[in-house]
């Protein structure tokens, strides 16, 4: 029997070979959106990754003042880590001749980073300094007086300079910078003989694994860290993902994006092939008659168009697969650096395959419903073409949507993005084509209530081609809904995402930070700062504590507590680590306060807390957080908890304390400013002069690091967007042509009773334009209120939605259906009227 | 009715051809046929299956071309038109019944009517149908789609049709071919009556005997040639 029916089923494909390829691209159109997303965006995800690695030097690292466990490195070598190093800082003086001054002293083992490089002017590896050489930042010889080749001096070793830093991979996180740059080897650190007792060394073991071990399971292999190692509260576990902070909400959205797109694009595929089919069977009815008239049974006939439709996705997969892993290679220039060479044009053998399973499962699941249709031809249309159509169990009706359903949810799962995600998306799907649906008949109800008397013929007709029934013409506005909602939808979003990324940098971003700024010296600074040309001047004192304990029970009894709860992926290392504490009357402009309110109890003193601090320490609106400030210790009440936009750039700080609490306590102040880029050498050498313990950090590289990848993200975005609103479109015609090329028929007639050749044009084309529009107008207004929730909910970007493009997007897709219905009638539109005779 | 020598015939074939490739042969489907019809006659063209008698209606009608030969309606030559030309010559002169009705499905049964009439952009289109559809017993169902209404009510929609612009002819091609015997019958009765009071000439092609009886000449199509013609009603 299977093979009768694999028999037949082959058969069915033997029909007419033209319409069959053109039913076939379309599905490979719908089945490319599918799999060319799925590949474009794993293929920027991983170059995302690859940047972020860059900016940490490894995949991977632990750090710690404390020693870090061996039983880390065992677990890291279980997952497969091939290259390890170790690098070591503390801050400390080095001086030359009879002057000094503070120095940030990075020890580097061999190999490091692993990616990403540090540049060295002469160019040196690393690595292979001798235990008496250096590098150092332009600053240091500066301040110091020095050139290269001569002598520094730090702890009990001399150093030749041998070269300068002019770049190297590190977190856009300056709070913490100590001073300038200086960078010797493992052995030289030794020679210097530093790490003596009191010293507050920060070690960091550095991991790098052979081929990229993906987002998923690094984050995996952090929580068990975690979770196993000793001393956990005391180690920070950082993947590259973690590296920067300030652009890890744009990372986050643009993931978002690419979940939401390949989200898009199955419903997009799904409602072409949907639509493909359903024509298809349409067109077929005459065969299934015939073979029901023949004695084939409803449930054989079902199997074999079903079979049939799986022959064709099964072709049309591997065509839309091919396709969809062409793309990252057919786009190398326009993402390169976004798409890192190896990963774009490494083939992944395995990406095809699933490509082609998961086409074919959603042009199955998709075509289950219409193929349906098949059921309910009568044998008796054999002989009479209008035999009533029969009706469908209405079991295997339901059965049909809702293995569609459970189906669509197992691929937005696979797609990514969690079962929440996809059943959100299954819901909202269902919603929305519901709405669509409710729409379309309301708008067919209404072409039918139209008086049509006083139309002219050829708007008549297209009228009465809206309100003919039973002819599935909700079903076809239906598809091309939800096509325009992904087309217009996508276009939406895409055009705030890139422009929001690439606006993501302010222009007023501090380019240079001056550390070890004492509170007397501040004024001063910062008049001769806004003398010199510089804008953006900020400044915000430091204060350095330990949090003692959290509403009163100690911090290390909390850490040991929350070490054995599995259920609690919180970062232990927050509680011990040293914070930074500031305290000011006003918050900066880019904090905004979600919860509470600032400085409410006068007879408290109040602490404003970063929200996502708040949630890693476990401290709620009114918790009272205990501050070891040099053996003294504050009572903080927690009265407001505030959103930081850190991609400001900005000062911020997570703990910020009311005035009149930490003033008389041992602080200093970090100043931020914008210096105009030519004379920026020339102002960090007017402050060195007058406030020699100044330290000038120049951000700019980093800067322009961070702006490039959000430009490339933002190029990503905008190419991945434009993907898929082209596909969509080719979709749409697709869905639209099919249609059209059924009606020989009809133009046939019409020519014989007198229509000429252009009135026949126009009547096909105002016919889809019709449908188009009401189209258009449905998809135009749930593509805006789609975009307006998933910019403000789920990417928490102010929309900003061009509401005035609304009414344009009915005519767009009028003319667009239009065009597709012409392309496609364009054999039907050369029938000879004799076909008339025919039949 | 007989057609006189002295009056222009309302249609007249001379020598006409049609030939289609086969695959790499050429299947001659018309061989040299020729005739002359005359204003207000009744024609039936008859023959077996395969003769060329829905070829003959086509080439008559402009709804195809000949290979060779020469149609011309009311004296003037229509195979050298282009299809717009044709199609306006449809438009003015001629009305169709066909085997299987041939309704467009969008439009309901009034409008199918009304549609060769508003493309002719004729005056007073509305009532005129609406009365002829009464007259053919489909007053009650006028905003029925095709799909709604049985084969005979179709074709009496697709009669009113073809009657709907006043054609001064009208060609059938089986017009009862997919009716039952009686409703076969009473489509034929309303045909002849429609076309007696419009004065149209009728030009229909049929197996049915019966039918071919009430024509004024019945030509007989054998293998593409006419066998024979025969004058006056059996």
């Amino acid at each position: 029997m299977a093979g009768t029916l694999f028999k037949a089923a082959w058969r069915e494909s033997r029909g007419s070979l033209a319409r069959l390829a053109f039913l076939v691209l379309c599905l490979a159109l719908g089945t490319a959106a599918v799999s060319g997303v799925g590949s474009l965006s794993a293929a920027i995800e991983g170059g995302l990754r690859a940047q972020a690695r860059e900016l940490l030097g490894a995949d991977l690292s632990i750090e710690s003042r404390r020693e870090i466990p061996r039983r880390a490195e065992e677990l890291v070598a279980e997952l497969g880590a091939a290259r390890s190093t170790t690098t070591k800082n503390l801050a400390t003086m080095a001086s030359r001749g009879g002057r000094s001054r503070l120095v940030d002293l990075k020890a580097v083992g061999p190999g490091f980073p692993f990616h990403g490089r540090i540049v060295l002017d002469p160019p040196r590896e690393p690595g292979t300094l001798a235990d008496d050489e250096c590098a150092v930042a332009p600053e240091v010889l500066e301040q110091l007086g020095a050139r290269l080749g001569e002598e520094l001096r730090i702890g009990e070793q001399a150093y030749t300079i041998v070269s300068v830093v002019r770049e190297e991979p590190g977190r856009l996180d300056f709070s913490f910078t100590l001073g300038p740059r200086v960078l010797v080897g493992l052995a030289g650190l030794e020679a210097a003989r530093l790490e003596g007792f009191g010293r507050r060394v920060v070690e960091r073991r550095l991991w790098a694994f052979d081929e990229d071990p993906g987002a998923e399971r690094l984050e995996r292999l952090a929580r068990r860290l975690r979770d196993e190692l000793p001393d956990a509260a005391y180690l920070r576990v950082e993947t590259a993902r973690d590296a920067q902070p300030a652009l890890r909400r744009s990372i986050e959205r643009v993931e978002d994006w690419l979940a939401l797109v390949a989200l898009l694009s199955l419903c997009l595929g799904g409602a072409g092939v949907a639509q493909l089919v359903h024509s298809h069977i349409d067109a077929r009815a005459g065969a299934i008659a015939v073979q029901r008239a023949l004695g084939l049974r409803p449930r054989e006939v079902l199997q074999v168009q079903l079979l049939h439709v799986a022959l064709l996705a099964l072709l049309s997969s591997a065509l839309g697969a091919l396709v969809g892993a062409a793309i990252p290679f057919a786009l190398p220039k326009l993402l390169s650096g976004v798409l890192p060479e190896a990963l774009a044009l490494r083939f992944d053998p395995w990406a095809p395959l699933s490509a082609i399973a998961v086409g074919v499962l959603v042009a199955l699941l998709f075509a289950l419903p219409p193929v349906l249709a098949a059921w309910r031809v009568p044998p008796a249309r054999a002989l009479r073409h209008e035999a009533e159509p029969l009706p469908a169990p209405r079991l295997l009706r339901l059965a049909s949507w809702a293995l569609l359903a459970i189906g669509l949810l197992l691929v937005a799962r696979w797609q990514g993005g969690g079962w929440r995600n996809a059943f959100a998306f299954a819901g909202a799907l269902v919603g929305l084509s519901a709405c669509l649906w409710a729409g379309a008949k309301g708008l067919i109800a209404l072409a039918r209530a139209v008086p049509r008397r006083d139309l002219p013929p050829l708007l008549l007709h297209g009228v009465a081609a809206l309100a003919r029934p039973g002819r599935g013409t909700a079903g076809a506005v239906v598809a091309l809904g939800i096509g325009v909602l992904v087309v217009a939808g996508t276009s939406l979003v895409e055009r705030r995402m890139s422009s929001y990324l690439a606006n993501a940098l302010p222009p007023d971003a501090p380019s240079a930070f001056f550390v070890d700024v004492q509170p007397d010296q501040r004024e001063d600074l910062e008049r001769t700062l806004v003398e010199q040309g510089a804008g953006s001047v900020r400044a915000a004192p430091i204060v350095t504590a330990r949090l003692a304990k959290i509403d009163g029970r100690p911090v290390a009894e909390i850490a040991a507590e929350r070490k054995g709860d599995s259920g609690v992926d919180r970062e232990l290392w927050v509680l011990t680590r040293e914070q930074r504490l500031t305290f000011g009357a006003t918050l900066p402009n880019d904090n905004e306060i979600v919860e509470g309110a600032l400085w409410t109890d006068p007879a408290r003193a109040e602490v404003s807390i970063e929200e996502r601090y708040a949630e890693d320490l476990g401290a709620r609106l009114g918790s009272v957080l205990t501050m070891d400030v040099q053996g003294l210790q504050f009572d903080l009440l927690v009265s407001s908890i505030r959103k930081v936009r850190w991609e400001s750039f900005g000062i911020n700080f997570f703990l910020q304390v009311e005035p009149g609490v930490l003033e008389s306590a041992p602080h200093q102040v970090l100043v931020a400013a914008r210096l105009p880029s030519q004379r920026e050498e020339a102002i960090e050498a007017e402050v060195a002069l007058e406030h020699p313990n100044i330290t000038a950090i120049r951000v700019r590289p980093l800067l322009e690091k961070a702006l490039d990848l959000l430009s490339r993200l933002a190029v990503g975005v905008r190419v991945l967007g434009l993907f898929v609103v082209l596909v969509g479109i080719a979709i749409l015609a697709g869905v639209v042509g099919t249609q059209a090329s059924r009606r020989a028929k009809e133009v046939g007639l019409l020519k014989a009773l007198g229509c000429t050749r252009g009135e026949v044009v126009l009547l096909v084309a105002l016919e889809h334009a019709l449908q188009g529009a009401v189209a258009g107008a449905l998809g135009g207004a749930a593509a805006f209120g789609v975009a307006q929730v998933v910019l403000e909910g789920a990417l928490a970007i102010p929309a900003e939605l061009p509401w005035a493009w609304l009414p344009v997007v009915p005519p767009c897709a009028a003319l667009l259906a239009a065009g597709a219905g012409l392309a496609g009638s364009w054999r039907a539109l050369r029938t000879a009227p004799v076909e008339a005779l025919r039949g | 009715m007989q057609a006189t020598e002295a009056s222009t015939p309302r249609i007249a074939a001379k020598g006409l051809s049609k030939r289609l490739a086969s695959g790499s042969t050429m299947l001659q489907i018309l061989d040299d046929v020729s005739l002359a019809i005359a204003p207000g006659e009744t024609v039936a063209i008859v023959g077996p299956s395969g003769s060329g008698k829905s070829t003959l209606l086509a080439l008559l009608a402009g709804l195809d071309r000949p290979s060779a030969g020469v149609v011309e309606v009311d004296g003037r030559r229509i195979d050298d038109l282009d299809e717009d030309q044709l199609a306006l010559l449809r438009r003015a002169k001629v009305g169709f019944v066909f085997q299987s009705f041939q309704l467009l499905p969008n439009l309901t049964a009034l409008e199918n009517v009304l549609l060769p009439l508003e493309l002719a952009k004729k005056p007073g289109a509305r009532a005129r149908d609406e009365h002829l559809l009464r007259a053919t017993g489909l007053g009650e169902r006028m905003h029925h789609y095709p799909s709604q209404l049985s084969g005979g009510e179709q074709q009496r929609v697709a009669l009113a049709r073809a009657f709907g612009p006043a054609p001064s002819i009208l060609y059938a091609d089986e017009p009862t071919g997919n009716l039952d015997a009686t409703t076969g019958a009473q489509v034929l009765a309303l045909l002849e009556e429609l076309r007696a009071k419009e004065g149209a000439t009728l030009v229909l092609v049929t197996h049915d005997k019966d039918v071919a009886a009430r024509a004024d000449r019945r030509i007989h199509l054998r293998a593409g040639r006419v066998e024979r013609i025969e004058s006056g009603r059996a």
